[in-house]
């Protein structure tokens, strides 16, 4: 750190609060702060007596028997507490591991307690206790494996460590009794079908621009006029709501099946897929293509100067140079794009096109949130896993380049 | 991508392959609500035991492109509402749709002169703006029709409504039941929720909220039994009545002429309880549209 930076820092603590910032750790406080609120004045579940009522807010000790409330109560309290201290992060990283593990494993506990057996419509949902909790101590986790600077390997190894847990519970039945599972048995087979729909839309999007955007991309790195022509139209194709851009692409492409029946039995129609891999292509490719240029004119000017010494064609040295120094600029775009679409498939529901989001307007027509969430929590998570594994790629690749 | 990848393979063997016509599956679809995935996934079942193929495209989407997709002939059946020609055929002030079985000609009539569309057998049940009335002060008072919930106001009935602004505003709705039955409700005896929906209404009177003991409902909502409301008939008539109806391409009727038959008795089964209670099965209790729908056509020996 510079000097100048470490006196601004110095002034910085000062200014906050000198003695308190010298014991405990600034962000700790927020987080301690969250769960000692939440633990006890926040309802941690709900209890709906159907699915559609208003529910019930549960405390933490309403929620759960004495017996578990207690200690379970005693270890979260003292989790915070060592959020609230200056620690080593390793510690903290287990203690909000071991928080956040248990509050999961909690909620599964409220429906055998808090159910009585013949009310068989009765659902129990997560309440805002619960989510405040889990955000507090996932603060907590992120905070201490920013701190530990874990690499591209750790990071995916910790994602997949949180996957088993997650796995592990929902395959023990633990949360068997809370109402999103309860969806989830209702429309398991929908959740399966609409989730490789969703998977196969954004990847095969993706992939077709990226067949698309990276030719696209060397042409407009090399000719001026051509991406002065190109990116603004991409730039403005950006900006169409994702709505409006499938209800854009049905009319076209109902002509397009009308005219030539033929294409209908290939899958070429107005509504359904068709539309919606085409507007997601078209969403793709600015992040691409743009990407594929700035790739390409950060490859050091002397580099593609020595290839050329060295006697290589234009071609050898786009794919033997050029390209693969883009590369890790160019894998940022795909990101950028991949978990785009994981989002954007969602409203294809609206066209016919399938995906996560059938369940999502299913839930909202229906006015069932757990619905809703069961649609929702697979396409968040579905995007944070892309970014993650994308992530580690992009700085793993970035490492080989810079050792 | 499925269809992508028959796409290409398609095309690669068009060249060679000059099909002869093999029986198409009959494309069956919907809208995306819960009666939309109901009555779908009735079609679905119906013609799938009668030996039918069947291409399942239930909750498709919204209205509009439900209604484009067949008119293109992407999908040959859907369930549609009898009302809702008016706007289809830009006639909706006209007051023939308010008669069930006016309404079902003139539907009828229509769409097949311009599209060639074939609606068949309606279910005798009326998915229309209509008021709910919590069982409890509707049995109280003996109130049934809309009549005596006008009477009983007019004479002081203790009621709260609550609706969508629309529905409070549009000539259409509430100030056509006030003028047809002689009641008014004043501000107070109101609870507007603009933009609300007939979820957001039934929850307001359910829960009682500021007092709220009627609603605004849909005929055939899922939510009115579990709430404890009952529909008062609308025994003059004031809406329009929208009655469900399968409707198909003539083409994909004319392959399977059987079709009109196969559904007839089971549409003609479904009055507007029986629709409340199946979707309320959906609505409340989360069960799966086609559990449902398999489950009621079994216990009417549609199904074995």
């Amino acid at each position: 750190m510079t000097a100048v930076g470490e006196r601004l820092l110095k002034s910085a603590s000062v200014f906050a609060a000198p003695s308190f910032a010298g014991r405990f750790d600034k962000l700790g406080v927020v987080i301690f702060a969250l769960a000692a609120a939440a633990l006890p004045l926040e309802p941690f579940a709900t209890l709906k007596a159907n699915r559609i009522v208003s529910g019930k807010g549960l405390s933490f000790f309403d929620a759960l028997p004495a017996a578990v409330a207690e200690p379970a109560f005693g270890l979260l309290l003292a989790a915070a507490i060592l959020a609230l201290l200056r620690t080593r992060p390793e510690l903290k990283l287990v203690a909000g591991a071991v928080a956040i593990i248990a509050i999961l494993a909690l909620i599964g506990l409220v429906p055998g307690h808090v159910v009585p057996p013949e009310a068989s419509l009765a659902r129990v949902a997560p309440a805002s206790g619960f989510w405040i909790l889990i955000f507090a101590f996932a603060i907590l986790v992120a905070d201490a494996m920013a701190r530990l600077e874990l690499g591209p390997v750790a990071r995916v190894s910790a994602l997949a460590a949180a996957a088993l847990v997650v796995g592990a519970i929902l395959g023990s039945g633990l949360w068997n009794g809370l109402s999103v599972l309860k969806e989830y048995a209702a429309h398991s087979d929908a959740f399966w079908r609409e989730g490789a729909t969703h998977v196969e839309l954004a990847f095969s999007s993706l992939a077709a621009a990226v067949l698309a955007g990276l030719p696209l991309g060397v042409a407009c790195q090399r000719s001026p006029a051509l991406r002065s022509a190109t990116l603004p139209v991409l730039n403005i194709i950006q900006t169409v709501p994702s709505i409006a851009m499938y209800g854009l692409m049905m009319a076209p492409l109902g002509l397009l099946a009308a005219r030539f029946p033929v294409l209908q039995d290939f899958g070429v129609r107005g509504i359904g897929a068709a539309p919606a891999l085409i507007a997601l292509f078209l969403y793709s490719l600015l992040p691409v293509t743009a990407n594929v240029v700035v790739g390409l004119e950060q490859a050091p000017a002397e580099v593609v100067e020595a290839a050329k010494g060295m006697g290589m064609t234009g071609s050898q040295r786009l794919l033997r140079v050029e390209l693969p120094l883009a590369f890790p600029v160019i894998l940022t775009g795909i990101r950028v794009v991949l978990v785009q679409n994981i989002g954007l498939v969602t409203v294809a529901a609206l066209i016919g096109g399938g995906g996560f989001g059938e369940l999502v307007f299913q839930g909202i027509g229906q006015s069932a949130n757990d619905l809703v969430l069961l649609g929702a929590a697979p396409t968040i998570a579905l995007a944070f896993i892309a970014a993650i594994l994308l992530d580690a790629l992009i700085e793993w690749l970035d490492k080989r380049k810079h050792p | 991508m499925n269809k992508l990848t028959s796409l290409v393979a398609g095309l690669a063997l068009a060249a060679a392959a000059a099909v002869g016509a093999e029986a198409d599956p009959i494309v069956v679809a919907s809208k995306i609500d819960t009666e939309g995935n109901l009555l779908g996934n009735i079609i679905v079942q119906v013609l799938q035991a009668h030996g039918l193929q069947v291409t399942n495209e239930v909750s498709l989407g919204t209205t509009p492109i439900v209604r484009k997709a067949l008119i293109a002939g992407e999908i040959d059946i859907y369930p549609e509402y009898t009302g809702n020609a008016g706007f289809f055929f830009n006639k909706a002030d006209d007051t023939l749709w308010k008669d069930a079985a006016k309404g079902y000609e003139e539907a009828k009539t229509l769409d097949y002169d311009a599209n060639k569309i074939v609606w068949l057998t309606p279910a005798p049940a009326n998915n229309t703006w209509a008021i709910g009335l919590l069982e409890s002060v509707a049995s109280a008072n003996k109130l049934k029709t809309l009549d005596d919930f006008g009477k009983w106001v007019a004479a002081g009935g203790k009621v709260k409504l609550a609706g969508s602004s629309e529905f409070v505003n549009s000539a259409a709705a509430l100030p056509a039941f006030e003028k047809a039955y002689n009641f008014t409700l004043k501000p107070d005896q109101l609870l507007v929720l603009s933009g609300g929906d007939t979820s957001a209404t039934i929850k307001a009177a359910a829960e009682q909220t500021d007092g709220v003991n009627a609603a605004m409902v849909y005929g055939t909502d899922g939510a009115i039994g579990a709430a404890g409301l009952v529909v008062l008939d609308d025994d003059k008539g004031v809406q329009p009545v929208y009655a469900p109806t399968p409707i198909i391409r003539e083409a994909a009727l004319k392959a399977h002429p059987e079709i009109a038959d196969d559904l007839k008795p089971v549409f003609a089964s479904l009055d507007l309880k029986t629709l409340q209670t199946l979707n309320g099965r959906i609505q409340v209790n989360g069960e799966a549209a086609k559990d449902v729908a398999i489950d009621y056509l079994k216990s009417k020996g549609f199904l074995k």
